[in-house]
């Protein structure tokens, strides 16, 4: 068979494949099916494909023309992607991601988790006794400036907590929260693919850091208007921080022990797996800037009652990862 | 085999057995790419904050959101669209793909642009450079750990166009592979000039039996036998 007898006889199934896929791709303008649409019947769209594979193998192997084999290439590359595409996105994919899928991948990381935890929480803990301490060591985390900065945001004094501000401040911190925190995590992510070392330092260092404000501030005597304003949105903002360092540390363990798999398999699995994770460590941070602009900050409200809701919140975030969708199939 | 190692096509196999040919972009196009998203972003941003100034705080405050989202999001957000790229890779024909030639995932989108993050590091994209210098298929980190790949969109082939060339018998006997090369010379003859056609007939010229003459008298014969293995006759 020459290529043009080739064409002739089979490009009226071509242009029909055609016909069909692009009736498929055209976007949906209205909601309800037209009856244009559901004519287009994904039986035929899957034989005419395969036998476009079948005629485009053909092709090569005989070695027709580029124009030919080139055209049934576009189409079957067409055909493939609309045929096997995976629709992640939509409600139902939501809802099963909070209820199962992201309390469920954190457990199965737990191991990192808690590593991630000890490297966060002990510089935390370590830096902050030492500036409680010994206060002059805060020069050696910030400078006089910004500590004296730091000072003035928690003085009992302050009209709202945090960082001074006027009554549209509270947009404006959500706004700085959300660029600057959100940031943050998701470096302890990206960390995770130089071999872990990313995570490790980033997870160290902002531990390190907010310890040795605590400690500062502690020694200072603003004890009480420091953990009233942070108890509550910590609660989500560390441990996200936590989780997406648990997320790198996993990539980061994936590349320097790849098991039976080759290096760039295993990080392509690790990756796919903790990214479930970093899904969830958004919305908490999300959440946890909503909480620090809108209600930490607010002084109006008694201590006890702040503390009341970050118990509350406290004990709803570790339920929710440790009980969550255990039984669900 | 010499075509082997200059192309870089990658193959991606379906369940069907066919070969799909995806064409990776190089260091270029994507960094050509990654200057036009800059600008569009800068130019967002720009227009948004001489409209947040009147706003107040919350200008300012949507301003930072928005920022963080131009930041993280925007690439994710295109890239999941009917395009499969940000404004400026479409603008240069690129498509952000998995590997084995399906759309891209929201997963792997969202694990490809946090960990520009790493990609950025040391300084502006140089770990990205080295890797996409170092591979075939021109991936970043990102790329290599989300499964992705950025390639440029096919354009259909040119047809070749029926001509008024009539069909000439071949002086000697040609393999499958060297049929394909006259006939894709045949195919290119719209795109090239009248003279590098001509020289480039002159190296095919045996086959219509005019070896070691050149000139477009020859062209027009030796297209004439690319006419007679298309099967006119």
């Amino acid at each position: 068979m020459t290529p043009l007898q080739f064409e002739q006889r089979y490009q009226p199934e071509w242009d029909e494949l055609q016909t069909l896929l692009r009736k498929l791709r055209r976007p949906h303008f209205s909601w309800r099916e037209t009856p244009d649409q559901q004519s287009s019947g994904g039986e035929r769209i899957a034989a005419l494909y395969r036998r476009a594979c079948e005629q485009l193998a053909l092709a090569r192997a005989r070695a027709y023309p580029a124009y030919l084999t080139e055209r049934l290439e576009e189409l079957t590359a067409e055909a493939h992607q609309l045929i096997y595409q995976q629709a992640e996105l939509g409600l139902g994919r939501l809802k099963r991601m909070v209820a199962t899928d992201f309390p469920r991948a954190v457990r199965a990381h737990a191991v990192y988790v808690w590593i991630a935890l000890a490297v966060f929480a002990l510089p935390t803990l370590v830096l902050g006794c030492l500036v409680y301490f010994r206060p002059e060591l805060i020069l050696s985390v910030v400078d006089g400036a910004q500590a004296v900065e730091y000072e003035r945001m928690y003085s009992s004094a302050a009209e709202s907590i945090g960082r001074t501000r006027d009554a549209q401040g509270d947009w404006y911190m959500f706004g700085f929260y959300i660029r600057n925190n959100i940031g943050i995590a998701f470096q302890c992510f990206a960390g995770g693919l130089f071999a872990g070392l990313g995570s490790l330092f980033f997870l160290a260092f902002n531990g390190a850091f907010g310890g040795a404000i605590a400690g500062y501030l502690t020694e200072k005597g603003l004890g009480p208007t420091f953990y009233s304003f942070v108890v509550t949105h910590s609660a989500f903002e560390l441990t996200a921080i936590v989780l997406s360092g648990a997320a790198g540390l996993r990539i980061g363990h994936a590349i320097l022990v790849p098991g039976r798999r080759t290096r760039v398999q295993s990080l392509v699995v690790a990756a796919k797996e903790s990214t479930v994770i970093i899904y969830g460590v958004f919305a908490f941070l999300l959440i946890a800037a909503a909480v620090e602009a809108f209600w930490s900050s607010a002084t109006w409200m008694p201590p006890a009652m702040k503390y009341g809701v970050a118990a509350l919140c406290w004990t709803g975030v570790i339920a929710y990862l440790t009980l969550q969708g255990r039984g669900a199939r | 085999m010499a075509p082997d190692i200059l192309d870089t096509l990658v193959s991606a196999e379906t369940p069907e057995g066919i070969l799909l040919e995806l064409r990776p972009a190089g260091l270029t196009a994507r960094c050509y790419a990654f200057l036009l998203d800059q600008l569009i972003k800068l130019a967002v941003i720009y227009l948004f904050e001489i409209l947040a100034i009147f706003a107040g705080g919350i200008g300012l405050g949507l301003a930072l959101i928005l920022l963080f989202a131009l930041e993280w999001l925007y690439p994710v957000v295109f890239e999941l669209s009917r395009w499969g790229a940000t404004p400026g890779k479409r603008s240069l024909g690129l498509r952000v793909i998995m590997d084995n030639g399906l759309p891209v995932t929201p997963a792997a989108s969202l694990t490809r642009n946090l960990l520009r993050a790493a990609d950025w590091l040391p300084f502006l994209y140089g770990f990205a450079v080295v890797s996409m210098l170092m591979r075939r298929d021109f991936k970043r980190l990102g790329d290599i750990a989300a499964a992705t790949l950025v390639v440029y969109q096919p354009r259909p082939a040119t047809r070749i166009a029926t001509t008024d060339i009539p069909p000439l018998a071949p002086a000697i006997a040609l393999a499958p592979s060297d049929q394909a090369a006259v006939i894709a010379l045949a195919a290119r003859a719209s795109r090239l000039t009248g003279e590098r056609l001509d020289e480039l007939a002159a190296l095919a010229a045996p086959v219509s039996g005019d070896a070691g003459s050149s000139g477009p008298h020859v062209t027009r014969r030796v297209l004439g036998v690319a006419q007679w293995f298309l099967g006119r006759r």
